[in-house]
């Protein structure tokens, strides 16, 4: 096994299974999390980010492949998805992306689920497909509150890591959300939005 | 060049004096006096303008006695122009705005979490940082990019200096109370399960708080240690996350908070998992001072006029991305 990448939260390491190139997402243990704090967090988010990798298939978001799981290890072997995390790619590209991410994020909520941690790093562009990954702080809800928070995020991403195009990528994002769950429930989720923004701390009392 | 720093946000009332000379400054002093409310209560804004109101003319002359300046050496002063508290906020600028007006000297508006981050960049040497600033009125991480400081995680509801503040008024301490659980907390390794609340790059801390306090009434030092290392270990993961996906190799953290040693050992630990540098604001210069203030208002003046006398407002709300930042 090779570590590529030392994520946030894991190491990935690519490698073969059962003949195949794959992924092996490990969330090692943090020495500076509190001992039983942090094998909680670590095996709950294998648990969920295992069955949503499966799950969101079925919404026909396109995702990795779940090969096997090693909860002992908090180990996920998946699929490995040779692209690019759309974080490095051209602005000019991102802007245009965002349509099919919106898409697509409208399709995870339509079905009751809650991603967690909408970044441009956990879309990855390959063969013009766009795949959706890193489930870990992925919830079933139903919850507009929740899809809100959803949305935020990725909104703070577009305007933090990608300042330069922020307006015209988030224009698109929510073009292809409201594409997908239609202009009711966006127009809803979009309001949710300024509400929570304005709970900010010292947001500007309008 | 010499200038004149009043900070006045919350609970503290500090005048400093430093020198810059190029990139360079030298604080010559830093005086400050504290509001204490009695235990179990938090800052009145009333009670503590007052407080300052009555300490500023002592707080101005040691200042200016310690740094052997008279005031019309003063160069420029600037002030805490926002965000904090209405009624001490309003006391620094009329201290500043009498001061400029009746001896001529230019005055700047300053923002107080700009000023946290710049005095932490000049006392650390950091460069090109990642910054956590966590304090009683900010919990934000922030990174700098085209003359804005932005943000990529901050607090969806209470801060992390506020959460400890009110659970440590909930068992009895003064604010601030960030060192007598952090004294506490040191005395126990009982973890028990709390909210963990992490929202993507966002934290919130409200939760955690309402269900750290029935804990407290079985033992004070659980509560305290479990409190303590469940929002750190929220705090440290969005450190890591942030810095994972900004690809930066500092972090700086600035802020009242930053003087507590089990934050610092955990961020350590993330930062040497990220093979990234760890900044942290000297102690004396972690919680609110002239300082930042001061320091802050010598850069503007490189790039900026001074501001006329009719501006010179306090803003209560002022959030420090809505910042250009020139200099």
């Amino acid at each position: 096994m090779k570590l590529i990448k030392k994520g946030a939260e894991a190491d990935i390491y690519t490698g073969t299974w059962k003949n195949s190139k794959s992924l092996f997402k490990i969330r090692k243990i943090k020495t500076y999390r509190n001992n039983s704090l942090d094998s909680k967090i670590r095996r709950q988010r294998t648990i969920k980010e295992s069955q949503m990798l499966s799950q969101v298939k079925s919404f026909g978001i396109p995702s990795p492949l779940v090969h096997f799981v090693n909860l002992e290890k908090s180990m996920i072997v998946m699929q490995e998805i040779p692209g690019k995390p759309v974080h490095d790619l051209p602005e000019s590209k991102i802007i245009v992306i965002c349509k099919q991410i919106g898409k697509l994020v409208g399709l995870l909520h339509k079905n009751g689920v809650m991603h967690g941690d909408l970044t441009t790093s956990n879309f990855i562009l390959f063969k013009n497909i766009i795949y959706m990954i890193d489930f870990g702080l992925s919830q079933n809800t139903i919850k507009p509150e929740d899809h809100a928070v959803d949305l935020r995020l990725i909104k703070e991403i577009l305007n933090s890591a990608h300042a330069k195009i922020m307006e015209s990528s988030w224009k698109n994002f929510l073009i292809g959300y409201k594409s997908v769950v239609g202009t009711p429930y966006q127009t809803k989720i979009v309001k949710l939005v300024s509400e929570i923004e304005s709970r900010g701390r010292y947001a500007q009392v309008v | 060049m010499i200038g004149l720093g009043i900070e006045s946000t919350a609970h503290t009332f500090s005048c400093a004096i430093i020198e810059k000379k190029g990139k360079k400054g030298k604080i010559l002093s830093d005086v400050r006096k504290i509001f204490r409310p009695e235990a179990g209560q938090g800052i009145h804004p009333r009670e503590a303008s007052r407080h300052h109101i009555e300490n500023s003319p002592i707080v101005l002359s040691e200042c200016l006695s310690e740094a052997n300046i008279s005031v019309k050496d003063l160069d420029i002063i600037s002030y805490a122009a926002g965000p904090g508290l209405g009624p001490c906020l309003r006391v620094g600028a009329v201290v500043a705005r009498s001061l400029s007006s009746f001896y001529k000297i230019p005055i700047y508006p300053v923002n107080h979490a700009i000023g946290h981050i710049e005095l932490g960049k000049l006392l650390t040497g950091a460069n090109d940082p990642l910054v956590l600033l966590v304090s009683g009125g900010h919990t934000m991480l922030l990174s700098f990019l085209n003359k804005q400081w932005r943000v990529f995680g901050e607090t969806l509801d209470i801060t992390l200096g506020q959460l400890l503040d009110q659970f440590g008024r909930s068992i009895g301490f003064a604010s601030p109370c960030g060192k007598n659980i952090e004294e506490l907390a040191s005395t126990s390794t009982n973890y028990v399960s709390l909210p963990y609340s992490v929202k993507g790059n966002d934290v919130s801390f409200s939760g955690l708080l309402s269900a750290t306090k029935p804990i407290s009434e079985k033992s004070k030092v659980d509560a305290c240690y479990s409190l303590q290392e469940t929002a750190f270990a929220m705090i440290s993961e969005t450190v890591e996350r942030a810095l994972s996906f900004t690809s930066k190799k500092e972090l700086m953290i600035v802020g009242g908070v930053a003087a507590n040693k089990r934050l610092s050992e955990m961020l350590k630990d993330v930062c040497k998992r990220h093979g990234a540098k760890f900044f942290v604001v000297p102690l004396k210069y972690a919680g609110d001072c002239g300082s930042q203030i001061c320091w802050t208002g010598l850069l503007e003046s490189q790039v900026k006029k001074s501001a006329s006398l009719k501006d010179t407002f306090v803003t209560q709300s002022w959030r420090l991305d809505s910042v250009i930042v020139n200099y």
